[in-house]
């Protein structure tokens, strides 16, 4: 993991500094509340429907144990006792007090962490692969990367005030987990641990999810990774001169690029980048080893072999078998796994966990993974690096804290947004209808026997839920102050290694009591079209949307 | 009196001066004060005002920021460069970074507040026009 120089604590506990006064203004009726809202974002507060929400960066959702409790103290000291995992690898908190904001950020800078950049028109927390570092499938750690920009966009002066959020995504799999094309900027690195300055980038621009759902477009094909900075700045100038701000819902960079073309964006940013390419923002190649060498695998052991062991095990445990079918993935080294600990149960917001439940996972790791935890955008927690041998009673453990579900990829580990309980952006509940849906198909062996399927749902059209890339999409619309919901089908995210796609609108939405029902249709159009092992992405691409319309929409008709 | 901060051989003060008499693009002329909008495209002819200030028309807006840089590095102006217009005391520091070496107030702002927070860090991680070096050519070289 990076660990942080001076420099880097120095930097936070003056920014901690800084928000501390502006806050004490604002209370002090210095800052109005215009002023504040600008101050605050940047510092990760919103004010939402019910509470102010702190979102906390977990840069490029990489945590350790000591961090990782430090989280669980502060929802037991500052807030009620629980935080939320987001679709952006970040940890929020609902209820936290405005005045009690600067010491909460003083907490965080006491555990090399901040709340920077989490929200407002700026440059967000960069993301990535919740495997990364780990994964069998990846060519490359996308973290040192990720590093060198998250760094580099802390506090830039030039790009702190945007036309409109900003969100980078960075991958080194072959998999695509990090959804680099619905981004504003994705990066697909490519090249090997040995020798990171020899890395070259796929840079994609201008994808976003939001009311206009756009995959980015590829304008530079094999960067070489020391123009990473200054191809982002001239991407990011362009951007910020010429993006829209006349109207929030046209300002995000895809529309800009849209506007332009891809062709004419991209002649943009090259003509501003032959100015800047061999600028002193060149990243030299000691500093891209510098800082591969943070993410150095651990030292793993050899692990004895315990086949037979771990066979006998799933015989006798079907549910620790399942968790093992669905909850873990292959690891680069021999006798280790990646481990998936699901916060997707029935009666749980997806994404939301308690104190004690933060605190375990954090002992966990401390015990299994080398210290060392991960957020997936899934909103899950993922251990990295468990050696086979601990995997049984890491999943007891898991299990006597209401973290053992063995649903990864299934019907039930829903994405949702906070939605309207929450977020005062909202349109409509989200939360009630994950848990309506996971109520209803509680069923595992119904739910194996679909596979995988991702179900994303989002409150409003901000899509924080993820909907158009869900294999089955929920949007939550107001219609005439009822909350209605439209269903899509066919998104995904990349996650199998293909091209993204957008989900495809099925027809008119409906109410929330039908949900579910056309949630069963769909699913039994599925089941009954579709071939042996093909899979719900695979049937939808070959049959189309015409049968499972019919099926939703025949009784009305 | 306008309400500024002037950087004067690298050290920030409130200064007391009279204001210059600034001319739109359109009328002005070589060797007078220019004010510009922050979406103008810089122009080398920019090179012969006395000076040239920039109107922010909100805090948010951070084209005036670009600007900024385009002027001081790819222009290479180094007359007076001054923040204008609805310009926020919370700002400051990132207007100094990016160039500006006047920053003008509106009447109601505190000018020691600004200019107390006119440099909240002691150190950047990026490169800008007022330190050109980012943090890895300090720590890797």
């Amino acid at each position: 993991m990076y660990q942080y120089s001076e420099f880097d604590r120095t930097f936070v506990n003056q920014r901690v500094a800084h928000y501390r006064d502006q806050t004490a203004r604002y209370l002090d009726g210095k800052l109005s509340d215009d002023e504040f809202l600008q101050l605050r974002l940047r510092n990760g507060l919103y004010i939402q429907r019910l509470a102010p929400m702190l979102r906390v960066a977990v840069p490029y959702g990489t945590l350790s144990s000591k961090q990782l409790h430090a989280l669980a103290a502060i929802s037991r000291d500052y807030d009620r006792g629980y935080g939320h995992l987001s679709t952006r690898q970040n940890m929020q908190f609902n209820w936290p007090a405005v005045a009690d904001v600067p010491d909460i950020l003083q907490a965080l800078a006491d555990v090399d962490m901040h709340a920077i950049q989490t929200s407002g028109s700026c440059i967000r927390n960069v993301t990535t692969d919740q495997f990364a570092g780990a994964a069998a499938d990846e060519s490359i750690d996308p973290r040192p990367f990720c590093e060198l920009l998250r760094q580099w966009s802390t506090s830039h002066p030039e790009f702190e005030w945007l036309p409109r959020k900003f969100k980078i995504a960075v991958t080194g799999a072959k998999a695509d987990r990090a959804a680099v094309g619905v981004h504003d900027i994705g990066m697909r690195i490519y090249g090997t641990a040995a020798n990171p300055a020899s890395a070259e980038i796929d840079i994609y621009a201008g994808g976003g999810l939001g009311r206009t759902p756009v995959l980015g477009a590829l304008i530079r094909e094999r960067l070489p990774v020391q123009h990473l900075l200054t191809y982002t700045e001239a991407i990011m100038r362009v951007y910020n001169r010429y993006g829209r701000r006349d109207n929030k819902y046209k300002a995000r960079i895809k529309i800009l690029v849209r506007a332009l073309g891809a062709d004419g964006f991209k002649a943009q940013v090259d003509a501003e980048w032959a100015h800047i390419k061999d600028s002193a923002s060149k990243v030299p190649p000691e500093e891209l080893q510098r800082l591969s060498q943070f993410f150095q695998p651990p030292l793993f052991v050899e692990q004895p072999d315990n086949a037979a062991a771990l066979a006998d095990l799933r015989f006798a445990n079907p549910n620790f078998n399942r968790w093992l079918t669905h909850n873990i993935s292959a690891h680069q080294a021999p006798g280790y796994a990646v481990v998936t600990l699901s916060t997707k149960s029935p009666g749980v917001p997806p994404g939301d966990v308690s104190a004690e439940q933060i605190d375990a996972v954090a002992r966990w790791a401390a015990q299994f993974s080398y210290s060392e935890i991960r957020i997936s955008h899934e909103q899950n927690f993922v251990l990295p690096h468990v050696p086979v041998s601990g995997l049984f009673e890491l999943w007891q453990q898991a299990c006597a804290m209401g973290l053992g579900s063995h649903n990864i990829g299934l019907l039930s580990d829903i994405i949702c947004c906070p939605g309207g309980d929450y977020c005062s952006l909202a349109n409509a509940k989200s939360l009630p209808v994950a848990e309506a849906i996971q109520r209803r198909f509680d069923d595992y062996d119904f739910q194996f026997d679909l596979g995988e399927i991702d179900l994303n749902i989002s409150g409003c059209m901000n899509a924080c839920g993820h909907h158009h890339v869900g294999h089955i999409g929920i949007l939550g619309v107001d219609k005439k102050g009822q909350e209605f919901y439209q269903i899509s089908l066919g998104g995904h995210a990349g996650h199998s290694g293909d091209a993204p796609q957008l989900g495809q609108i099925v027809g008119p939405s409906v109410a929330r009591a039908e949900v579910c029902d056309v949630i069963d249709k769909i699913l039994q159009v599925y089941l009954h079209n579709r071939f042996a092992d093909e899979s719900f992405l695979n049937c939808f691409s070959r049959i189309g949307m015409a049968p499972f319309k019919e099926s939703i929409y025949a009784a009305a008709a | 009196m306008p309400q500024l901060l002037r950087k004067t051989e690298g050290q920030w003060a409130i200064s007391e001066e009279p204001k210059s008499l600034w001319q739109s693009e359109a009328e002005w002329q070589s060797g007078q004060a220019l004010l510009v909008a922050v979406d103008s495209e810089p122009s080398v002819e920019w090179l012969a005002a006395s000076s040239i200030s920039v109107d922010f028309p909100a805090l948010t807006d951070g084209r005036g920021l670009s600007l900024a840089v385009l002027l001081r590095t790819r222009l290479n102006y180094r007359g007076d460069l001054v923040a204008t217009g609805n310009v926020h005391e919370d700002i400051a520091h990132f207007l100094a970074r990016c160039g500006y070496n006047v920053i003008e107030l509106p009447e109601h702002k505190d000018l020691n507040t600004a200019l107390q927070w006119i440099a909240p860090h002691t150190g950047f991680y990026q490169a800008s026009v007022d330190s050109p070096a980012p943090v890895f050519s300090r720590t890797s070289g």
